[in-house]
């Protein structure tokens, strides 16, 4: 079952062709703007990489919810949904990080590469589960997509220093990318996996929850024989 | 092309159009035209236009029904007692009752906004009645009004999905998808996404993966809007082939025609606000 | 009687009448249609027989064979099978059942209707 919710929405996702070439440039977008400072190429690369996947994931998840819950009606299990849903996101968008990884070993002089890939895939998921996150509590794509926005420009322009950054979803990639450029920039990666992983389950728990409240049908007694 | 190969080819296109397999469309189509070579007359003359007698004869090659429900008949299905549905104040309906058995058709009829859908969607379990009790079977089939379906997957797509919620083979749920559209009169062209398939197309295959899984109960929402006259007809006709096959239907619609061949009407009226 | 009305009733039991037809003799669609006619319905248009012919082929209850003409084309015979001879006894059976029901509703009506005449 779980397998069968991947293949569609790999296919979904393939068929949505102008949807997926807007998730590829956005990233490269934000690449190119910085390009010229490493540390800040890195870490909006990982940021368009995260908006990219998670608008994709909300797009996903409110386009398939009507499909989703008539599967749930007439049988199907809602964790496997939301599982296969999740997982095809998430090896979307790893694909699409590895794609980035390679142009940044490519074109960038980093000390720690493999901190690159740690901190876009890390990126990928939470981005995938927080897209589904917020699909759950809005009613359309544009709500969504606007909520998302929000989180991403408070991400982008918020202090990371402050303790309020400490609450937005990705404050783990800064702490990856300064010790991917500059080791001794006083980076903690302890902290910042840390704080990814608290991050990644909150967002995988809350869409699992809220995924499997919502298709759940309720249960109804089969009728006495006569 | 003589007037009689003109009538034959469109003859065979009519028929495969209708979902009869290519080999018997032109198996019928040639014996058709033999035939009215041997009556000394012309096709047209004999059997009428082509199209309509497409109409005929794709019906009356038809494969029957296989029987449908492994219940047997008259085990009860589905039975709402006394539901009633409120929104704060507002009542929707009330004390709404209904025992409906295997091999018998149930139609919800009313004005829009009187709550059928609402109705269905408690039979479905995505919407808790405020008063009442509902006793369902377990095994249903489930077609919405809008929104079943995905535009971005094929017909095949859809068939291996629902297939795999019923845990039926790929290649099982493919066959028996494409047997029941056949059923319909449409045949799925490989490769083309629901989004492409007319509006009508796009409900039948709505309908057709609400019984994929042969299912016990068949709960419908005016799956036929957007069907032609004649897939109309033949929706109607299905409904009652699904009856005859053993299985309990419930149809909302909002149209009052064919309701003398039910055998429960569920009428919601408007209630004003109390 | 409406001719609209004969053809009605025909469609329902178009089925019934050839199979008994050809319980009497295998036979090709003209032939049939004249037949039809001689037992005193109205023609009966290719465009329905046809499809009937083909529904009762597909039931199993009647087989066909293409016969060659010494004076024109082929023919398409069509000759009742095994099942095709026990669907007709059962038909008949089933025809006696249904013709008494209505007698006996249209003989009750015009005992009804002559004692409220008379």
């Amino acid at each position: 079952m779980v397998s069968a919710v991947v293949a569609v929405t790999l296919r979904e996702l393939l068929r949505r062709r102008r949807a997926l070439v807007l998730v590829v440039a956005l990233p490269l977008a934000f690449y190119l703007a910085r390009i010229d400072t490493t540390g800040q190429a890195i870490r909006f690369l990982a940021l368009g990489v995260g908006w990219a996947v998670a608008t994709l994931s909300l797009f996903t998840h409110v386009s398939s919810r009507d499909l989703d819950q008539r599967l749930a009606i007439v049988g199907a299990s809602p964790s496997a949904l939301v599982a296969g849903r999740q997982l095809a996101l998430t090896a979307t968008g790893l694909g699409l990080a590895g794609a980035y990884f390679a142009l940044v070993a490519l074109t960038q002089d980093v000390t720690h590469l493999w901190t690159v890939a740690l901190l876009l895939g890390t990126s990928v998921l939470i981005a995938a589960p927080l897209g589904a996150a917020v699909s759950l509590l809005v009613p359309r794509e544009l709500e969504g997509a606007l909520a998302l926005l929000s989180i991403m420009a408070l991400q982008m322009l918020a202090d990371p220093d402050g303790t309020g950054a400490k609450f937005l979803p990705l404050w783990s990639t800064r702490e990856f990318t300064t010790y991917a450029v500059d080791p001794s920039g006083g980076a903690d990666l302890t902290q910042g996996l840390l704080h990814f992983a608290a991050v990644a389950a909150l967002a995988a728990v809350i869409t699992w929850i809220a995924g499997v409240l919502r298709l759940r049908p309720r249960r109804l007694p089969v009728p006495s024989t006569r | 092309m003589t007037p009689a190969e003109e009538w034959s080819r469109r003859l065979d296109r009519s028929l495969i159009e209708l979902g009869v397999e290519p080999a018997e469309a032109r198996r019928l189509t040639e014996d058709s035209h033999e035939e009215a070579r041997g009556a000394g007359a012309d096709p047209s003359e004999l059997y009428g236009p082509a199209a309509a007698y497409a109409v005929r004869l794709a019906q009356a090659v038809r494969t029957p029904q296989p029987r449908l429900s492994t219940m047997p008949a008259g085990e009860v299905v589905l039975r709402l007692s006394g539901v009633s549905k409120r929104y704060g104040r507002h009542t929707v309906f009330d004390n709404v009752s209904l025992t409906l058995r295997a091999g018998e058709v149930a139609a919800v009829v009313g004005a829009n906004g009187c709550g059928k859908s609402t109705l269905l969607k408690i039979c479905c379990g995505t919407t808790a009645p405020s008063g009442g009790v509902v006793e369902r079977t377990a095994r249903i089939g489930y077609a919405p009004q809008q929104g079943g379906v995905s535009g971005f997957l094929t017909p095949a797509e859809h068939f291996r999905l629902f297939g795999a919620v019923h845990g039926m083979g790929r290649r099982k749920a493919v066959s028996t998808g494409n047997q029941l559209c056949r059923r319909l009169g449409w045949r799925p062209r490989s490769g083309l996404s629901a989004a492409r398939l007319s509006g009508g197309t796009q409900q039948k295959l709505n309908v057709v993966l609400s019984e994929l899984n042969s299912p016990d109960l068949i709960l419908l929402d005016e799956p036929y809007q957007g069907f032609d006259q004649d897939s109309y007809l033949d929706f109607w006709d299905q409904v009652l082939k699904w009856r005859d096959a053993g299985a309990g239907v419930l149809v909302v619609t909002h149209l009052l025609q064919d309701l003398e061949r039910v055998d429960h009407l569920v009428e919601l009226h408007r209630s004003e606000d109390q | 009687m409406s001719v609209n009305l004969r053809q009605q009733w025909l469609h329902g039991f178009l089925d019934v009448c050839l199979l008994c037809l050809l319980a009497e003799r295998r036979d090709y669609g003209l032939g049939l249609t004249q037949r039809l006619v001689a037992a005193g319905f109205d023609e009966i248009p290719g465009g329905t027989l046809y499809p009937s012919l083909v529904r009762l082929e597909k039931q199993g209850l009647v087989e066909t064979d293409w016969v060659p003409s010494a004076t024109g084309p082929r023919r398409k015979y069509y000759d009742l099978t095994a099942a095709g001879h026990e669907a007709v006894a059962d038909r008949i059976g089933s025809w006696h059942q249904f013709r008494d029901s209505v007698e006996s509703l249209t003989v009750q009506a015009q005992r009804a209707r002559a004692e409220r005449l008379g």
